[in-house]
């Protein structure tokens, strides 16, 4: 009966249960899903992790190389992220040319790292206008269920955290580089950015955290990108109902707190897997 | 909200603009109460107790209570009753798929037709064009035309004839040109005699005794969308010395 | 074109033109300073089979750079005005139909996204589109000392440490649309948000202007 109710009538299935502050999967309105990460999952990558919202699953990996750093700036690395969304995630992404979808999400990606400045992009420089490092962040969706800003963000902080270099000389005399892969370092990340999504239900109810029956249900997405140090790195809405700058207030609480928690989580991990080595 | 509405009449109205029903209007004891009624036309909505606006344009009002925005619009959106002209794109069956400029295309059945029986079709074929009336336009179902009224007369509409020409204008110029009165139609009888069959879907076709006086008023037709009744009868009477 | 200066709140030249293509069923340019770009919509029309949607209509929002071809900064620009026009147009009215917006950049010197969102709403409204609100964007850049700029020129935005663009709606004065870039803090935020609220009052009434201008002959 229950099934029948919620495909007939999908809206109203949810309704039902926002009438008594509470959603279909038995969370509260701010509440997140069980959020799980595991770091170097991948070990030919450089980095990588692997973040779980509920039923959303990220992948990261980087992959460092090394490259000529641009004209315009010569003391500068650079990092390109790609968000891929593959057939295998969800029966509405198709193969081929990445959609809408996945270049909104690889932009939105590209910004925040430029925004929040996690790493800075100095720190990738090794020799000014010869050499530098590129790091490719490479997320990949396992699985779609909603949320996919949120889980990208973490996979990719977590990766960066966990990517550690390789030693590079510049030889003096054949001016070639010579990469020391015993010697290995860790990227210095500067600031730990954290994305919370909301979606906005009958343009007034809003919920943390959206599953994608949800996303495709409600009127407006949001995405808050907070720092530790509770500055603002993106506030990112792309349409949808319009919202009042008191509704945003709320919205940026409930992003400060979840900050601390996922910089408590992937400390938490990353402490752990120090131990077992 | 009667007299909100009446006081704008004639101004430029934009979407989101509304009016809301005022509850503390007097009630006089001499005069009968009398229910307020209102007739919103295209680009006024109801929402509750308020009248939203949801297109830009001029307010225009036809007594006793009926309000519409004026909107220079030039995309065609069918409405039920209206004439139009359309072009004949495919027979499928015993319905003809008519293109009449809107989102989608309209059909005709067979026996839409005066005289026409299951025995008799009327000698219809691709890339015809009719003047014909519509019976069904909703948002929701496929638009519905058909070349007879309700008496089963064909009344002016059908099939059109050899030669002539079909041109467009805005929607605007084809409902000044339909209005009763209307001054660009009689600007237009004074200059040729021609036969002029005008859909309100933008199309007009002109047929007049020579090829050269249908190009002359096709084109003024056409530029005078753009003009004040001043250049317009600027233009004409120019037309009317000149070039003939 | 008009001039316009409140005290504290400074917005470039603006200007705006209606209906000045011809095959489009609506179209606008509109100019902000240096920043020009014109709007084209097509619709509502018949809709690809693939696209159709059963209770509303199909809105494309295409946008066309300077120079080169589109690449995934204008598909997340894209994906903002869509969502925009989305949220302000009564699509519902037009269902399995399709409408297509062309934003096509003729100079971009700064507030570029403002400027596809002011052209946008402008080319909607000329075309006859069902709306239930209008919408503006404004642009508002943070500089280095912390001050606030409203509709900042490429040189401004680049010294600028945070961007942020808005669009606002014509009813509640609420947020539509946001995306920044930088990093700002909560307070900056709402003290930005209470500016280009203020702005839009201006564009509102430039709206209402240019949209008289237009119909001045069929009063």
């Amino acid at each position: 009966m229950a099934a029948g109710f919620k495909t007939a009538e999908p809206l109203e299935y949810h309704r039902s249960f926002l009438k008594e502050n509470c959603r279909p999967d038995g969370r509260e309105l701010s509440e997140f899903r069980t959020t799980t990460l595991n770091i170097d999952s991948i070990s030919t990558a450089d980095g990588s992790a692997l973040v779980k919202y509920g039923n959303t699953t990220v992948i990261c990996g980087i992959k460092a190389e090394l490259t000529n750093p641009t004209v315009e700036a010569p003391g500068k690395g650079y990092v390109v992220p790609n968000v891929d969304l593959p057939p295998l995630c969800s029966s509405r992404f198709r193969p081929g040319p990445p959609g809408e979808l996945a270049q909104a999400a690889s932009q939105f990606i590209a910004d925040i790292i430029e925004s929040s400045e996690v790493i800075q992009p100095e720190d990738l420089c090794i020799e000014r206008g010869k050499l530098c490092w590129v790091l490719y962040c490479d997320l990949m969706c396992l699985d779609y269920d909603g949320n996919l800003l949120d889980a990208c963000v973490v996979a990719l902080l977590a990766a960066l955290k966990n990517t550690k270099l390789p030693e590079v000389t510049v030889n003096k005399e054949t001016s070639l580089p010579q990469v020391n892969v015993d010697q290995r370092h860790s990227l210095n990340i500067h600031r730990h950015p954290v994305a919370t999504s909301f979606s906005i239900f009958d343009d007034s109810i809003l919920m943390v955290d959206p599953t994608d029956e949800e996303e495709s249900l409600a009127t407006a997405q949001l995405t808050v990108v907070t720092d530790e140090e509770e500055r603002l790195c993106c506030l990112h809405k792309p349409g949808g109902t319009a919202m009042s700058g008191e509704k945003l207030q709320e919205c940026m609480s409930r992003a400060t707190v979840r900050q601390r928690e996922i910089q408590k989580l992937i400390n938490k991990v990353i402490h752990s897997v120090n131990m077992e080595k | 909200m009667f007299s909100a509405l009446q006081d704008r009449v004639g101004q430029i109205l934009l979407p989101g603009d509304e009016f809301c029903s005022d509850t503390d209007d007097t009630i006089s004891l001499s005069e009968p109460v009398k229910s307020e009624k209102l007739v919103c036309g295209p680009g006024l909505r109801r929402s509750g107790a308020r009248l939203l606006v949801c297109k830009s344009g001029v307010l225009r009002h036809k007594p006793p209570n009926v309000f519409w925005i004026d909107c220079q619009q030039r995309r065609y959106v069918p409405a039920r009753g209206e004439t139009v002209i359309g072009i004949v794109t495919a027979k499928s069956g015993d319905v003809f798929k008519v293109d009449v400029g809107g989102s989608e295309q309209a059909s005709l059945s067979y026996l839409a037709f005066e005289g026409a029986t299951k025995r008799n079709r009327p000698n219809v074929q691709v890339g015809d064009l009719l003047f014909a009336q519509f019976i069904v336009a909703n948002k929701d179902m496929e638009p519905e035309l058909a070349c007879i009224d309700s008496s089963g007369r064909a009344s002016g509409m059908g099939v059109f004839g050899g030669g002539g020409l079909l041109f467009r204008v805005s929607l605007g110029l084809v409902r000044r040109l339909l209005a009763p009165n209307s001054d660009v139609r009689s600007d237009l009888e004074q200059l040729f005699p021609c036969e002029l069959v005008v859909g309100l879907n933008g199309r007009v076709w002109v047929k007049a005794a020579s090829i050269q006086q249908t190009l002359i008023v096709a084109n003024l037709l056409q530029s005078s969308d753009a003009m004040t009744a001043t250049q317009r009868r600027q233009l004409f009477a120019k037309v009317q010395q000149g070039a003939l | 074109m008009e001039a316009c200066s409140i005290s504290n709140l400074k917005l470039r030249e603006f200007g705006c033109e209606q209906s000045l293509l011809s095959r489009p069923d609506g179209s606008a340019s509109f100019i902000q300073g240096d920043t020009s770009v014109c709007a084209g919509v097509y619709g509502p029309a018949e809709v690809k089979v693939s696209k159709e949607i059963y209770d509303r209509a199909t809105l494309e929002v295409l946008i066309q750079p300077k120079v080169g071809l589109a690449g995934v900064r204008e598909r997340s620009q894209e994906q903002c005005v869509r969502e925009t026009c989305e949220a302000s147009l009564l699509l519902s009215l037009h269902p399995r139909s399709s409408l297509t917006l062309v934003l096509q950049v003729i100079h971009d010197d700064g507030s570029l996204l403002s400027c596809f969102l002011n052209a946008a709403c402008m080319a909607l409204m000329d075309a006859g589109l069902p709306m239930s609100c209008l919408f503006c964007g404004v642009t508002c850049a943070i500089s280095a000392d912390g001050q606030i700029v409203t509709d900042p020129t490429a040189a401004q935005e680049k010294e600028s440490r945070a961007l942020m663009t808005f669009a606002i709606d014509s009813t509640e004065r609420n947020i539509l649309m946001s995306s920044t870039k930088g990093s700002f803090s909560v307070h900056e935020l709402q003290q930005c948000i209470v500016v280009s609220q203020k702005a839009s009052e201006k564009m509102f009434q430039f709206y209402r202007d240019s949209v008289k201008r237009r119909y001045s002959k069929y009063l």
